[in-house]
């Protein structure tokens, strides 16, 4: 280790170790325990005061439609989940053993485009992809058939969700896929293994990991996620992040978008921690 | 034993398989830039004439030229505080031991992980506690948390490459700890500290949903396509959408080529 | 010659609760060329990283030109290193990285390049100045890398071994130049090796080190022939140790009832008992000793030979190295037996795996290590 003592030395360290944690403690954490806090406030002629009442959790935990976009969030955030990691899996499969390492590279490249590109314009194409006259029902209307409503149903929000999730999905399912031994799924064709059973009893324990952690971030990113059931499933029924908007920009009723606010973040964080003890656990047991 | 003719038949339909990923990622990114063009208000198959009308109302919209001022300033800021402080946070995982430091990177790398309509809630909420809410101030200083952690990730990525004595070697032959960071550290991650820039840039360019909740009036480009989302069926989007999109990609693609050229530098090194 | 350059005064330096250098005492003058050796986490590094001031003593003091310089930072010192990775600074050319401490220095443009090119040019790669370091082999990287170091003209070098990632040829032609310029500039060179070949070949003392201590300081044939204790014996290699304890002093009776010879004392091991000369005080009966015989100064014969020291060992392999053989051996207890010799010495014995031999030495060659 480098020596650390000496005047300089000290602030030398400190004027780098600092920055970080002084921003994010003021903008970060303060800010989110902030709306802890005031999830206990009250709101009186449209303004907030503080006090300590748990009238708002009460009056949230009560209602019937918090519930209610509390379990459709959960169900469709879940469903994407399962689709999106059924769908990325033979795209990472083949991304990892069926093409070369610089097409693999150029693929990956072009699956982060879409991270820096505007995903309300994305939305706003299918939008227009999906209506009762677009794209898709034009075309299937000279086969004859259709036309088939799309947009503002569940399946429009999931054609949201995994716009914003597959590709994220695919690179790190990609990612740990290729990392998987070779030799071993060679070995394991050597011994006359069939290429499903392969998949199956070999690469897929090896890049449990990988999947699960895929998964995770799909889960949160699709039960974060507003613009998908606002503008592809209609917003009725409400998911919790329509809800926090909802109640945030009408009606000035913070402390209750601050409740579904928290809400959301301990479920978020069960989902996270149970699946990456599931990981762990898998990984231990071999 | 395996038939060759069924696997390179397999072969080929995953190969597919991935073309139609790659499909369904990139239609609607195509489909907003042909309907760009297009004449028709509702676009369907046939596409109508082609046309330069939408960017023209774009070009004519007051809000436009207002809020891609308001973008760039963000952008900008963001990018140079987030790197700024990715890079402090990179540096001092790469060279310092400390206790608690399990829990010093997690706060670093933690911000992704919150939903941004939650990030956008408390941020509101905080901001307009401290009188910021409305302000530039307060997208700049939401964008900095949210773009800190990937400057950091790429930064650290690159020291990860340094030969741990090259510190060290700088002392030795004279230099103290400042003009080593100076003629040292600060050459060596160079490459990816422009990258990190170019990404943070484009992160800030391009986030609609913390910038909606505390903007006010000081409205960013993808703020105003939002609004416009809002109200009706308009194709000026995909205008403003293709105009953001060459701006994006034009950073990411700059990134990209920084951290190829780095990984290839480096393998050459080897 | 002559002033202490450098002074180690009880030295210590700890890592939490690990101890990696204890009680140093160390002087080197200047103009020296010093091996510091030993196994890994020996402490021979952390001693030359203190001396840079790239780790700080726990305890102690180390005085360079007899000032402490505990306290001064590692940039004021003025102790170049040339390191086992080199260190070179991938983002700058050959020339510029030569140039980087004269930089530091202050140097006016002009001079620093002159000196710079000057240095390369010594080392015979001035056609390269201008090219980037991931371009050059290794071994003219570390020409760079000596270049960088001396072009501030330094009393003193140190190098962490600088050779170890270089092939064998190219060792031996890089010790070379190292020893060379070590005279031609007549300053002090520190070098940190576990290469017995390299400190042996190039350092005028070598000073070996074990578990945080110095086992032993001398010249390289001293400590080939006199190990001061057991660890050196052992770490040195090719030499046969044998454990025992003193049964019989000079004038007694020994144990072939014939009386020991003056200047002999007579250890009885698991091998056998044999004879050994001492210096000075003799080890009293009874006191535990090592003895130790280098495997080069041991040799073979079929018939058992008529001296006070020999004993019965079967052959169990060869190595060949050159013209030079090694025997490996084991006597009927299994004690270990290495014996050196000419392969045309070998050619007249004629023997084969599993052959017996006597395998004998002279008394005046046996090395006695008090425990």
């Amino acid at each position: 280790m480098p020596i650390t003592d000496g005047r300089s030395s000290r602030l030398y360290a400190h004027l780098w170790r600092w920055p970080m944690p002084v921003w994010q403690l003021l903008f970060f954490l303060v800010p989110l325990c902030f709306m802890v806090l005031m999830s206990f406030w009250l709101v009186k002629n449209y303004r907030m005061e503080p006090a300590f009442v748990t009238a708002n959790w009460e009056k949230m935990f009560s209602r019937g439609y918090f519930w209610n976009a509390y379990w459709r969030t959960l169900g469709l955030a879940g469903l994407t989940t399962l689709i999106a990691t059924l769908l990325a899996f033979p795209a990472a499969y083949a991304l990892s053993f069926k093409v070369s390492e610089t097409v693999r590279r150029w693929i990956i490249f072009l699956l982060i485009i879409p991270f820096f590109t505007s995903f309300l314009v994305r939305i706003y194409a299918w939008q227009v992809i999906l209506a009762e006259s677009g794209v898709i029902n034009a075309g299937l209307a000279t086969l004859g058939i259709g036309p088939f409503t799309m947009l503002n149903t569940a399946f429009g929000t999931i054609i949201g969700y995994l716009t914003l999730t597959l590709p994220l999905v695919v690179i790190l399912q990609t990612m740990s896929l290729s990392q998987v031994d070779r030799s071993l799924i060679e070995a394991a064709w050597n011994l006359g293994s069939s290429r499903v059973r392969t998949i199956a009893t070999v690469i897929l324990p090896l890049a449990k990991t990988g999947l699960i952690i895929g998964a995770v971030f799909c889960f949160i990113l699709a039960f974060g996620d507003f613009v998908s059931p606002y503008y592809l499933g209609g917003s009725k029924p409400p998911t919790l992040s329509i809800l926090i908007i909802d109640t945030t920009k009408s009606g000035q009723q913070w402390p209750r978008a601050a409740v579904v606010a928290i809400t959301m973040i301990v479920t978020l964080l069960t989902v996270a921690f149970a699946a990456v003890a599931l990981a762990y656990r898998s990984r231990v047991r071999r | 034993m395996h038939n060759k003719t069924t696997g390179r038949f397999s072969t080929w339909i995953l190969r597919a398989y991935i073309a139609l990923v790659l499909v369904f990622v990139f239609s609607p990114l195509l489909a907003s830039m042909v309907f760009s063009f297009n004449s028709d208000r509702f676009p369907s198959l046939p596409l109508g004439e082609f046309t330069t009308h939408w960017y023209k109302a774009v070009w004519n919209n007051d809000a436009v030229p207002e809020a891609l001022r308001n973008s760039v300033i963000v952008s900008l800021c963001s990018a140079v505080l987030g790197t700024f402080i990715g890079f402090c946070t990179a540096y001092t995982d790469y060279r310092y031991q400390f206790r608690g430091k399990a829990l010093y990177l997690g706060l670093a790398l933690l911000p992704p992980t919150i939903p941004l309509v939650i990030m956008g809630l408390a941020m509101l909420a905080w901001l307009s506690r401290a009188g910021l809410s409305g302000t530039l101030f307060a997208i700049i200083i939401a964008h900095t948390v949210m773009c800190a952690p990937f400057a950091m990730a790429l930064i650290r990525l690159r020291l990860q490459q340094i030969d741990p004595n090259l510190e060290a070697a700088a002392w030795n032959l004279g230099a103290s700890e400042w003009r080593t960071m100076r003629s040292v550290i600060i050459p060596f991650t160079r490459p990816s500290i422009i990258a990190a820039l170019c990404l943070t840039a484009a992160v800030s360019f391009d986030e609609f949903a913390v910038a909606w909740f505390v903007s006010g009036l000081n409205k960013t480009v993808p703020v105003v396509i939002l609004e416009i989302l809002q109200g009706n069926v308009d194709p000026q989007i995909n205008a403003i959408g293709t105009f953001v999109f060459i701006i994006s990609i034009t950073l990411v693609v700059i990134t990209q080529l920084i951290v190829m050229k780095q990984n290839k530098g480096h393998r050459h090194g080897r | 010659m002559g002033d202490d350059l450098v002074v180690f005064d009880s030295v210590e330096k700890h890592f939490g609760s690990f101890t990696a250098v204890r009680s140093l005492d160390l002087k080197i003058q200047s103009g020296e060329f010093v091996a510091l050796m030993g196994p890994s986490g020996c402490g021979k590094t952390t001693t030359l990283r203190m001396l840079a001031g790239l780790d700080t003593p726990s305890a102690g003091e180390i005085r360079l030109n007899g000032e402490r310089i505990n306290e001064v930072p590692a940039h004021r010192r003025q102790t170049p290193m040339v390191w086992q990775s080199l260190a070179l600074f991938p983002f700058l050319n050959v020339r510029e990285n030569v140039e980087f401490g004269l930089k530091m220095l202050a140097v006016p443009e002009q001079e620093r390049r002159t000196r710079a090119m000057d240095w390369l040019d010594r080392m015979e790669i001035a056609q390269f100045s201008e090219r980037h370091i991931e371009q050059l082999s290794g071994g003219q990287r570390q020409r760079v890398a000596l270049a960088r170091a001396l072009v501030t003209e330094p009393s003193i070098l140190l190098l962490d071994e600088p050779l170890s990632a270089l092939d064998a040829n190219l060792v031996i032609r890089m010790q070379g130049v190292l020893t060379r310029l070590q005279r031609s500039l007549g300053i002090t060179f520190i070098y940190v090796t576990h290469s017995q070949s390299e400190a042996f070949a190039m350092a005028d003392r070598v000073v070996i080190m074990n578990e945080g201590e110095i086992a032993q300081v001398g010249s390289s044939r001293d400590i080939y022939r006199n190990p001061a204790n057991r660890f050196v014996a052992e770490f040195v290699g090719r030499n046969n140790i044998l454990n025992g304890d003193v049964r019989a002093q000079p004038g007694q009776t020994g144990h072939n009832q014939r009386p020991v010879p003056d200047d002999c004392i007579e250890v009885k091991t698991s091998a056998g008992t044999f004879q050994a000369a001492f210096n000075g005080q003799p080890p009293g009966n009874g006191s535990a000793v090592t003895l130790v015989v280098g495997a080069d100064l041991a040799s073979v014969t079929a018939a058992q030979p008529d001296t006070s020291n020999h004993v019965r060992a079967t052959v169990i392999s060869e190595e060949f190295v050159g013209a030079v053989v090694t025997l490996f051996m084991e006597t009927d207890d299994g004690t270990e037996f290495k014996v050196q010799l000419q392969q045309r010495e070998l050619d007249k014995l004629e023997l084969e795996t599993g052959t017996g031999l006597w395998v004998s030495w002279d008394v005046a060659n046996t090395h006695l290590i008090q425990a």
